[in-house]
């Protein structure tokens, strides 16, 4: 008969309560990063592009999206004629 | 907090940068056993957070990872990272006691492999230090690709106990139940290896450093120029904009009695005009401007990589920038007095980086109980006799390396540590 393993992440749980300040970043990350991939989803965009599509600060976005190009989920893609911003895109 | 057996060495080196490494593998090379306790998730310190190297622009990855791994890898050396010293106590001669604090990373290091799959399910994004808050970093984490050991730590601050980790790490190396362990240390030496600070520029409100994204600190721009790099190219934070017009402000933080650190900090003038070749390389359409009282090129080929530098095109202003002002679309507004011109000018940058000062490290005046360890007026460690004997402390037995002893650069800290390691193997033999 197979032991079931006991998790320790159950051991600390009894111990130790998630900081409302953790729940709070943790739901605002979720949000920015679904307004973000949404708006790359038609097409490649600068960052100024993605601020004014989704009214998030632009040095948000540029935080946001490089964590999220730095965990995969996007890639860069072309500078743009006045070799000033890039464009980002999803990753396939 | 979990109690261990006690732990006996001949010398306690407390700091694993590039000053402590040094210091540990000279003893260690002597036959010496050696503990060597680092306080963060890696060895390296700072320098292994910089590009390159001033003035002969080596790669400073390239010369810091093989240090680490030979310190890692000696069998006289045994390291404790993540780890704390306290309570040290000169008990007699050749004899002093102290408690070491290892503290939890809720993985175990033996099995870790640092394969980054728990990373990569982590649903968790906070500002990661390691990339000096360019980019986010997730709660169970690699702190950055070189790291040494490469092993993944768990942010419990900020961690959202869902569990996934565990779950989906393949050699079951995540433990909640891990706690802070004391361990009794008993050692014959001390060596302080403990580095410096760096200077925190919102202390300086003109400057408007966290409330303009385009300010940025040195290090933020060291990071820039990295190969592991936050972002994929030279940008800027506020909108991702490639910038074409960069300023730096030389001694913020650094010789200024208004912010209580009235010294030279030693290496600014040289990581400056570092900073700007390497930007000149990165982006080439760019101008670089360095605003300055003066420059300080003292060390071996600090003058001629000056030259380099204006020969490069990099323009130096003789002049303190008084205050700092935002434009609508992120560009700044430098007002300064142009000392050569005897005028006050206002010039336009996109992006300003800020060559912050190094400060004293404050926790190693905190590491003893008795005797207490002496500073000197800058609240660095207290050299004794500096001219004949450098390294020497007010405790016989214990002796300082790099930066803990003042400001100092890379080739220095280094001859520093050479210096502490040979005192401390004197006291020990005689």
């Amino acid at each position: 008969m197979e032991i079931k393993k006991i998790k320790t992440i159950d051991i600390i749980k009894e111990k130790r309560t998630v900081s409302a300040e953790a729940k709070q970043n943790h739901k605002e990350y979720n949000k920015i990063k679904k307004l973000i991939l949404k708006s790359l989803e038609s097409e490649a965009k600068t960052i100024p592009q993605i601020a004014g599509e989704t009214k998030l600060p632009p040095d948000v976005v540029t935080f946001y999206l490089m964590t999220l190009r730095k965990y995969g989920s996007i890639e860069t893609g072309e500078i743009d004629d006045m070799d000033e911003y890039f464009s980002y895109k999803l990753k396939k | 907090m979990e109690q261990q057996n006690e732990l006996s060495f001949d010398t306690l080196v407390i700091g694993g940068g590039i000053a402590g490494s040094e210091a540990a593998i000279n003893l260690a090379n002597l036959n010496y056993k050696v503990i060597l306790v680092e306080k963060d998730l890696s060895l390296g310190g700072k320098m292994i957070h910089l590009s390159k190297v001033f003035p002969t622009l080596d790669c400073s990855a390239c010369i810091t990872t093989p240090k680490v791994s030979e310190t890692i890898r000696h069998p006289n050396i045994t390291i404790y990272t993540y780890s704390e010293v306290k309570n040290i106590v000169k008990v007699s001669e050749k004899k002093f006691t102290a408690t070491l604090v290892k503290k939890p990373r809720y993985v175990d290091e033996d099995l870790c492999t640092g394969c980054q799959e728990c990373e990569d399910k982590c649903p968790v994004v906070v500002k990661d230090q390691f990339q000096y808050d360019l980019v986010g970093r997730k709660a169970v984490y690699v702190p950055f690709s070189i790291a040494n050991p490469r092993v993944v730590n768990i942010d419990i601050e900020n961690c959202i106990l869902c569990g996934l980790c565990e779950k989906v790490c393949p050699v079951d190396a995540i433990d909640f139940t891990q706690e802070a362990v004391d361990i009794p240390l008993t050692v014959k030496s001390v060596i302080i290896a403990t580095g410096y600070e760096l200077f925190d520029p919102t202390q300086i409100l003109r400057y408007g450093f966290g409330k303009f994204k385009n300010v940025v600190t040195a290090m933020q721009m060291e990071r820039q120029l990295v190969p592991t790099r936050p972002y994929n190219s030279v940008l800027r934070p506020k909108d991702g904009k490639m910038p074409d017009n960069i300023a730096y402000i030389l001694c913020t933080g650094s010789r200024d009695e208004t912010v209580g650190n009235p010294i030279c900090s030693q290496i600014c003038c040289m990581y400056s005009v570092k900073q700007a070749q390497l930007l000149l390389g990165a982006l080439p359409m760019a101008d670089v401007s360095i605003y300055c009282m003066d420059i300080r090129a003292f060390g071996k080929g600090f003058c001629e990589f000056y030259q380099q530098a204006i020969g490069m095109g990099v323009e130096f202003h003789k002049g303190k920038v008084a205050k700092i002002t935002e434009k609508e679309n992120g560009n700044l507004i430098l007002r300064y007095e142009d000392i050569e011109e005897g005028k006050i000018k206002e010039v336009e940058h996109d992006l300003v980086v800020l060559s912050i000062g190094v400060l004293p490290n404050p926790d190693a005046k905190l590491l003893f109980n008795n005797p207490v360890i002496e500073s000197d007026e800058f609240n660095y460690i207290k050299q004794i006799d500096e001219l004949l004997c450098p390294p020497e402390t007010n405790i016989e037995g214990v002796y300082v390396a790099g930066t803990s002893s003042g400001p100092m650069d890379i080739p220095d800290s280094i001859l520093s540590a050479g210096a502490a390691s040979a005192c401390s193997a004197n006291y020990i033999r005689n």
